[in-house]
């Protein structure tokens, strides 16, 4: 029991209630595994994101090398996989003398979108730190549900058990795309594609309970004092991003529940009349489905989901940002502001993804418009970030080089964007690597620098100790540099016209294979290309293993931080113990003013944590 | 250390921690069922006339249903008011018709209605006049003529398409107009050529469900080797279905058309009927050959029961759910844990009662758009 | 529901009120009921009987929402119940917007079910799902 006292602990041990009650010999399992503690929650989503985090990562490479070398054999992990991964249905490896099928193409393409998606990037950002951070900086002693909160991790635990283990039932994983669009995901003899719906419904499950609590968290739990304008940037940030998962991952996973039905109970919605799977007859089913009903549902839920991705990164980098460079957050009020109405507006956007389908010009119009307009916030959120730096004194580490990085990373993400929210443009970009290169933008040196940002600032309050400044300033140069040559020259092959979710890598395209072909071939110089963002790739894989090291290494033989807010931070989660016990707070916190408050004039020190009651009155 | 406001209303909120909780999940329950409702209503408008079931339900048993779910939430907000009067007497008996409410609700849903479709059947045929042969044999004309048709457009019209006009449009098929009823028995045939009948005696092994038990039969089939679904014909090498029209069905608008007095052997080429015996009267029989689906009214059916199950099924597992909470909150520790804190249970029975309001207020939609129209 | 209320006011005006909405839920069942075995669909046409069904249901459950869910009294819910309203509102809005437009129904229909394509149709570029070549291509 920490010292905060109430009322009723004479009801305590006989009572079940919702929470737990910090004993603190508690056993080891439910200390660290089945904890309802949302730090050690926190700290269970980042490990298991980080490992996907790596496995999305490998899938990819694999997948590099098959574009670079279509038809050679993977080098070392060729022969295992041929042993150890899954057969198709006609009793073959998929992975056939080493080689990559373009089966295996499409089962690991397929995932890799889904777990840097839904089991890497979604976690880590806002579950993860999420759970770890936002109770910390409203000052609440833990999260609104704690077993909830449990629920929801080991919810989320079982959705990539499913994944993981289908890519080694017979058939292997799904092969349909990160999409899954029907009627193809509906009629793919595989069991895989079923195990990527169930579990997605869990995963679904899982971040409605955490959505749930976060919102309820932040409502119910701020601290005395914590009103809602003097909350971080980064809780609102993450209580939007808990409103976009609670109101549309629910679509989707009524969708996941009708293709399941389309799966296992042989139903039609989303199959036409007269559809074909193989041969020349339709299919036996009773059709008077809709394909583009599950596309609406998709991406009903598709596009909240990229902003789900982006929100907690733009918090973090916020944060970071504001405390590196030792200034107040420009335009706070102005940027809390604008992600309510990027939230709002992410939801009638979606059909940008489905220019192709046919729609009629009154809707593209209208999507097109909204697209344009939800443009505006969020350069209002990147403008308010640049000019937070302006006349600050940057100090540079790890944390701070990240979070400058992703700033015109995600820019350029963002601006390339526009041309495919254009459904004139959208006509010849569509499904080319021009929009692998402008999400990944967005996501890859976007998202994870603003992860790694994070992992480097919170790191000495979760363990105690830093991270290595110099190899954590080699891991940022190294990724900045290979994110580069990777994503890039994407743009260019785009343009050029190479299609994604091709696994020779767009080479019966191009004019060298294919002699015959006078017009709308690939030159050599965009196959080429193919070459050099794999090389990158590796040396990205390579340049990854500074930060595990890095990593592992600090947490036993970092330099231990001097006190309990080694980067002066005036925001609550900063004003605990290192690292903080079970209850958080030593007391409860009160806070007395705005989050922050950096080189205030007339301050004795550049910053004044919130909890400061003697505090200059401008601030 | 104790989460603040579990029992009490936080002063600026004026909200206790469950609350908001319930509510917000309520939220995303909107859109759960909002978009099963929208895919019906897309599903629905974007049907092609004669495609959509109509008049299919039972009407009554819905009603009667929709009237005991509404009986139990009433009965569940009485038994939160009874606790904030601070009767736990009144609390349990009240909770106690509500889970017998409920529970009558599922007995209704899953051992009735849902098995009463798995045994119900759709037939269509090859073509026009193999459909013919066989209404003619149903209505117990010697041809498909005139009054034969009228009967059949009458039955066919209030099922799918209530003012008539699809029918006289003529642009569905007379082939695709499909005759329900149960199938009884079926014939196989060895290599002679010689016929043997089987009755279809039980099904899941149980003879409470006396008929075939969710078959399906497509022609589409037939020489398909990859991608193939389940098809119970050609599992037991069917070559003719015995069936009992549908009586309930048929006669609801058709004041006893569907009396078939003969058993009749309908064949396409010779339009002969042939009489066997065996399984009681009312029966017909129609060849493997003739006929281009079976399908019970299961999920595969057709959209419009694809929809009725993901709906009322998603639906039911909200009831299940709520009556096994509901249950624990009966159970002992449930009344040690009131009287340890009874403002915390009293809220915790208020939050389990909104929930269940919404399971009503789901099932206060799905009446009318899956029962009446 | 804000413990505004006394032990008297839930014994006498509360559980008065249950009764009421009881009575109403059961009326508006038994007139959705009797109104459609009457037939209002054949007299009247489809959508009357439609329009009709689901306003009923919406006061049924305007009422389920007010009192048995005691939002009446809950109206310091502001967030809550204005994000309930404006879902519904929403997505009403959106699916006039995305399907409103684009659907049309089969006026002219000579096809046969089961072998038709059955998708919406986008103003004049329908898009055929007939032929094996014709499925629809994933994409982003
Ligand atoms: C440096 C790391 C990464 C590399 C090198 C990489 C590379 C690629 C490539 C080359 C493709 C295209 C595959 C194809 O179309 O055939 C792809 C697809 C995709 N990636 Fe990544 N990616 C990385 C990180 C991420 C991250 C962090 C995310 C998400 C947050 C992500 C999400 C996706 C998605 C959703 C797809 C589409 C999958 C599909 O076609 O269904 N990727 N990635
Ligand atoms: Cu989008």
């Amino acid at each position: 029991m920490e010292t905060t006292t109430q009322p009723d602990v004479a009801h305590e041990d006989h009572h079940e209630s919702l929470d737990d009650h910090g004993h603190d010999n508690q056993h080891f399992l439910t200390k660290y595994v089945f904890s309802c503690d949302h730090k050690v929650i926190g700290i269970q989503y980042g490990v298991t994101s980080l490992i996907f985090l790596l496995v999305g990562f490998l899938l990819i490479m694999a997948m590099r090398w098959q574009i670079a070398k279509p038809g050679e054999p993977l080098p070392i992990m060729g022969a295992v996989l041929e042993h150890v991964y899954a057969h198709n249905n006609a009793g073959e490896p998929v992975f056939k003398g080493g080689v990559m099928s373009s089966d295996a193409y499409n089962q690991f393409g397929a995932m890799h979108g889904t777990i840097m998606v839904f089991l890497a990037v979604v976690p880590l950002g806002f579950a993860a730190f999420g759970n770890y951070v936002v109770p910390l900086q409203i000052g609440a002693p833990d999260m609104c549900f704690p077993r909830i909160n449990m629920a929801s991790y080991w919810s989320f635990f079982l959705g990539c058990v499913v994944m993981t283990v289908s890519f080694f039932i017979p058939g292997g994983a799904a092969q349909a795309g990160w999409t899954s669009y029907s009627p193809l995901a509906s009629v793919i003899p595989t069991d895989g594609q079923s195990f990527w719906l169930i579990g997605m419904i869990l995963l679904i499950t899982s971040s409605l309970l955490g959505a749930v609590n976060f919102i309820a968290t932040i409502i119910q739990l701020r601290a005395p004092g914590m009103t809602w304008f003097r909350m971080p940037f980064f809780v609102w940030a993450q209580f939007i991003t808990a409103f976009l998962l609670l109101l549309a991952f629910p679509p989707l996973e009524a969708a996941g529940i009708m293709q399941l039905m389309d799966r296992v109970a042989d139903t039609s919605f989303f199959l036409p009349s007269g559809v074909f799977d193989t041969g020349s007859t339709p299919m036996a089913v009773s059709g008077g489905g809709s394909p583009l009903l599950w596309q609406h549902l998709f991406w009903f839920l598709g596009h909240p989901e990229v902003y789900v991705l982006i929100l907690p990164a733009i918090g973090m980098v916020a944060e970071i940002l504001c405390n590196n460079a030792r200034r107040p957050l420009w335009g706070y009020k102005v940027m809390v502001a604008a992600v309510f109405v990027l939230g709002f507006l992410s939801f009638i956007v979606w059909a940008h993804h489905m220019y192709l389908t046919g729609m009629s010009a009154k809707v593209a119009t209208f999507f097109q418009t909204t697209t344009m307009i939800i443009s505006i916030p969020s350069v209002i959120l990147l403008t308010c970030l640049f000019m937070t730096l302006w006349k600050g004194s940057i100090r540079f580490n790890p944390a701070s080089m990240f979070a400058l990085a992703f700033l015109p990373m995600f820019g350029i993400g963002g601006l390339t964007g526009l041309p495919l929210g254009f459904s004139f443009t959208d006509l010849h970009l569509h499904d080319s690597y021009y929009v692998i290169a402008h999400f990944h933008y967005v996501v890859a040196p976007g998202t994870i620098f603003a992860m790694f940002a994070g992992i480097y600032f919170w790191f000495p309050k979760m363990t105690g100790r830093k991270m290595n400044e110099y190899w954590g300033k080699v891991h940022f140069w190294g990724s900045l540099i290979f994110m580069n040559i990777i994503f890039f020259p994407m743009f260019l092959q785009g343009f050029a016209g190479l299609s994604r979710r091709m696994s020779d890598g767009g080479a019966t395209y191009s004019l060298v294979q294919n002699p015959d072909i006078t017009s709308g071939a690939l030159s050599e110089l965009i196959i080429r290309l193919n070459e050099y963002i794999t090389l990158g790739a590796f040396g990205m894989l390579l340049i990854q293993v500074v930060f595990i090291v890095n990593f592992f290494h600090s947490i036993r033989n970092g330099e231990k931080v001097e006190n309990d807010n080694p980067m002066e931070a005036t925001t609550l989660d900063w004003q605990t113990p290192t690292p903080p016990p079970h209850g958080n707070f030593t007391k409860e916190p009160e806070v007395h003013g705005e989050p922050y408050a950096y080189s205030v004039p007339g301050a004795e020190k550049d910053y004044i944590p919130q909890t400061d009651p003697n505090r200059p009155k401008t601030a | 250390m104790e989460i603040p406001y579990n029992s009490t209303a936080r002063p600026d909120t004026g909200l206790y921690n469950g609350k908001v909780g319930v509510w917000l999940f309520l939220a995303s329950e909107v859109m759960l069922f909002g978009a099963l409702f929208s895919a019906y209503v897309l599903l629905r408008v974007g049907a092609e006339p004669g495609n959509w079931s109509m008049g299919l339900m039972s009407k009554e048993v819905g009603a009667f249903n929709t009237l005991i779910l509404i009986a139990s939430s009433a009965t569940v907000v009485l038994a939160w008011v009874s606790l904030k009067l601070k009767d736990w007497n009144g609390y349990r008996k009240w909770k106690i018709a509500t889970v017998i409410f409920a529970s009558m609700f599922l007995t209704v849903k899953w051992g009735y209605e849902w098995p009463a479709k798995f045994t119900h059947y759709d037939v269509t045929f090859v073509d026009d006049e193999a459909a013919e042969t066989v209404f003619a044999n149903v209505f117990g004309q010697d041809s498909y003529n005139e009054e034969c048709r009228e009967k059949h457009k009458e039955i066919w019209s209030a099922r799918y398409n209530i003012d008539g006009k699809v029918w006289d449009s003529g642009s569905v098929d007379t082939k695709d107009k499909p005759l329900d009823g149960h199938i009884v028995g079926y014939y196989t045939e060895n290599e002679n050529g010689d016929r043997e009948h089987h009755k279809v005696g039980k099904s899941f092994g149980v003879y409470f469900w006396s008929h075939a038990f969710a078959w399906r039969h497509d022609k589409r089939n037939d020489g398909r080797t990859t991608g193939a679904k389940r098809d119970t014909f050609r599992e037991k090498g069917v070559v003719a279905v015995e069936i009992e029209p549908a009586h309930g069905t048929w006669d609801k608008h058709t004041e006893k058309h569907a009396s078939v007095t003969d058993r009749r052997y309908a064949k396409a080429d010779d339009g002969q009927a042939t009489d066997a015996d065996g399984h009681g009267a009312h029966t017909i029989t129609v060849e493997t050959s003739q006929i281009s689906r079976v399908s019970s009214y299961e999920p595969a059916h057709s959209t419009f029961f694809a929809v009725y199950y993901t709906l009322t099924g998603l639906h039911a597992l909200h009831v299940f759910g709520g009556i096994l909470v509901m249950i624990y909150h009966l159970m002992p520790i449930s009344r040690r844990i009131y009287e340890s804190d009874p403002e915390r249970f009293t809220n915790r029975i208020e939050i389990i009662g909104l929930f269940w309001h919404f399971v009503d207020l789901v099932w206060i939609f799905l009446f009318p758009i899956l029962y009446l129209f | 529901m804000a413990d505004e209320h006394n032990a008297e006011w839930y014994e006498n005006t509360f559980k008065r009120m249950i009764y009421w909405v009881g009575g109403i839920l059961i009326a508006g069942t038994a007139i959705t009921y009797v109104i459609d075995k009457w037939g209002v669909a054949e007299k009247y046409g489809l959508l009357t009987a439609v329009i009709f069904g689901l306003t009923v249901a919406t006061i049924k459950a305007a009422t389920v929402i007010v009192i048995f869910m005691h939002l009446k009294w809950d109206w310091k819910f502001k967030t809550i119940s204005l994000t309930l309203i404006s879902t519904v509102l929403f997505f009403i809005g959106m699916m006039w917007l995305t399907v409103g437009s684009e659907v049309k129904t089969y006026e002219s229909n000579d096809g046969k079910p089961g072998n038709k394509d059955n998708t919406w149709k986008h103003g004049e570029h329908a898009v055929g799902i007939n032929k094996p070549g014709d499925v629809e291509k994933p994409e982003e």
